[in-house]
């Protein structure tokens, strides 16, 4: 059983964080696929094989099992549900937070909130968590400027520096979750390919108790 | 407004069996129902629909949200179609037939989902089981676990990973833990995605013990091959109540190393599937490139039945163990004899002495193309018929 195990990875933040903590694990595409246009890259040990998808798609190639394993953010597995995958190993990287903001001062809404997001499904949990009807528009891009133009009251987004809420005239009012990249896996890969997995499992998990440390 | 295309489109998830893959799929249907005939199975057939308060009776949530509902306009009830076989058999099974003696029954039907299963996007599997009431030992577990591998076995299915886990050991754990009942679905979810960050913020968020929590880390780490059964009595050795399930595990390990030694087997102590309605050993089947298990079952005890008996069983869908077979030699399609559209009564008797033999006559209808065909019904030149072979046509 020598077939190389499948790690779907998307390009961006995450696979810059990535890749260095692979490379300290032992495991190391065999171009880089920051500059490649392949979607498929190999390992130099021939251990792995290395998919580049988007980040929201992380899950689904996994929980099909096209890829064995995977990195997505928290907040892509809050979306769109981890169901059918395991979560094992959080990686400690790609942090921000996601945050509801507001423009300052917050305006008292004087009707049902309006919350414009990226991420419906986390914005509906988190408010009725607290038993709070909201309005959800869900948008693609450019979160900030919905309360500007009278779109939304409230935004719910991910928020690293803050600079581009400040810039804007907005300010993080409440916090909804910490975020970073964890490793998932499918669940058969886990039972058939478990030798495998489990060594780069604990090759990985060294590395990230060592870069927490 | 659907345009005159979209007319013709199936609901999503649901579609149409055409030839060659019906006759594949109605072949393998008959094949296991025959296998379970020989294990003393006996074939229940369950009502398309029932009143949702005997279908949905002990089942849990994500069964409720699986059933479509209908109101029966007869008395304004509600009616569900069903989702699964499985409560329907316990149901027959306590209240239709009675004795306390070991019933062994199976059944096949297709089901209905209310939403598409996430992977191939199906809501009607063929779904086919065989369950076994009134045993509650470890040898009805292993007879029918033996059976589910059987039934891969004949369907073609090779390469199979045996998963193995107890609920049980789940169960005793949660409560050396003092895990209140509310909190458990949260942790419960926690465990079925292996989430290790998750449980460290729920140890922490819900005070639970250092004993408890070690206990908690250490379940969600016992899975892997079967050696992980001792190092786990070691790790559990605090709880007693883990003892027996463990020791039930080791014995089926030993019973299936012996008897299926292709089988590949995996421990998983911490699945969480059927938590509150598996009461025991728990198992699934697994295939590479199958992402996802292919058969499954385990010792279950369905709530709010009056006369529930102990009871295990497994489930799969013959679709998706046609599609995991091995690609076999087609089953070779049969001999098509073509006969003359003429009405004459000696044609008409030997027609049909053909066809009781097992072959395949179709008429040539006049004016229509002729299908391909092995031999031809000739007039013999003595009043009568005879066959003749077409070498050369052979498609």
């Amino acid at each position: 059983m020598s077939r190389p195990l499948t790690l779907a990875l998307s390009k961006g933040r995450i696979l810059d964080e990535t890749l260095p903590l692979l490379a300290a694990a032992g495991v190391v595409p065999a171009e880089d696929p920051r500059a490649s246009r392949r979607l498929i890259i190999e390992d130099m040990a021939g251990e792995c094989r290395f998919v580049i998808i988007r980040a929201a798609d992380v899950p689904t190639y996994v929980a099909y099992g096209a890829a064995d394993l995977g990195i997505a953010g928290r907040d892509v597995l809050m979306e769109h549900g981890g169901a059918g995958l395991y979560e094992p190993l959080d990686l400690g990287i790609a942090r921000c937070r996601m945050v509801v903001a507001a423009t300052v001062p917050v305006p008292a809404p004087r009707r049902r909130l309006r919350v414009a997001t990226k991420y419906p499904a986390i914005t509906y949990r988190h408010y009725a968590a607290r038993s709070e009807q909201v309005e959800i528009i869900k948008l693609y891009g450019s979160m900030e400027l919905a309360p500007l133009v009278g779109l939304a009251d409230r935004i719910v987004d991910l928020v690293d520096t803050g600079r581009t809420l400040r810039a804007n005239g907005l300010e993080a009012i409440e916090p909804v979750a910490e975020i970073s990249a964890r490793l998932v896996v499918n669940r058969a890969a886990m039972k058939i390919r478990h030798a495998a997995i489990r060594t780069l499992l604990i090759r990985l998990q060294a590395q990230v108790a060592e870069a927490g440390a | 407004m659907a345009t005159p295309h979209e007319d013709w489109m199936l609901p999503a998830g649901v579609a149409d069996v055409l030839p060659p893959e019906a006759e594949a799929l109605e072949r393998l249907r008959g094949t296991l129902l025959a296998l379970y005939r020989s294990w003393g199975y006996q074939l229940v057939i369950t009502p398309m629909v029932e009143y949702l308060e005997t279908l949905l009776t002990g089942v849990g949530q994500d069964l409720d949200l699986q059933t479509f509902k209908l109101t029966d306009q007869l008395n304004g009830r509600l009616m569900g179609v069903r989702a699964d076989m499985t409560p329907q058999v316990a149901r027959i099974d306590a209240h239709h037939l009675h004795g306390e003696a070991v019933r062994r029954l199976c059944y096949v039907g297709t089901v209905l989902h209310t939403r598409p299963d996430a992977f191939g996007g199906s809501r009607c599997p063929l779904q086919m089981g065989a369950e076994l009431y009134g045993h509650g030992g470890c040898e009805s577990d292993l007879e029918v676990l033996e059976l589910m591998l059987e039934s891969l076995r004949v369907a073609g299915v090779v390469d199979v990973h045996l998963a193995l886990g107890h609920s049980g050991i789940l169960r005793a754990t949660l409560d050396a833990a003092g895990i209140p009942p509310p909190v458990r679905p949260l942790l419960l979810d926690i465990l079925q995605r292996k989430a290790s960050p998750d449980l460290a913020s729920f140890l922490s968020a819900h005070a639970v013990s250092a004993e408890g929590g070690g206990l908690l880390r250490a379940l969600l780490e016992l899975h892997g091959e079967p050696d992980v059964l001792p190092l786990a009595a070691e790790q559990l050795a605090e709880m007693p109540a883990a003892a027996g399930p463990l020791q039930e595990l080791r014995w089926l390990v030993a019973q299936l190393r012996e008897r299926w030694p292709a089988v590949a087997l995996h421990v998983d102590l911490a699945e969480t599937r059927g938590y509150g309605y598996h009461g025991g050993l728990v198992f699934a089947a697994f295939q590479h490139g199958q992402g996802r298990e292919i058969a499954r079952g385990g010792r279950y005890r369905m709530g709010g039945l009056q006369q529930a008996r102990p009871a295990t069983g497994f489930t799969a869908d013959i679709k998706t163990l046609l599609l995991a077979s091995e690609p076999r030699v087609p089953a070779p399609a049969p001999h098509t004899v073509l006969a003359p559209a003429t009405q004459d009564a000696a044609l008409r008797d030997y027609v049909e002495r053909l066809r009781r033999e097992g072959h395949c006559v179709v008429t040539a209808l006049p004016g229509a193309a002729s299908p391909p065909a092995a031999a031809i019904i000739e007039p013999d030149g003595q009043g009568g018929w005879h066959m003749r072979h077409c070498e050369d046509e052979k498609e």
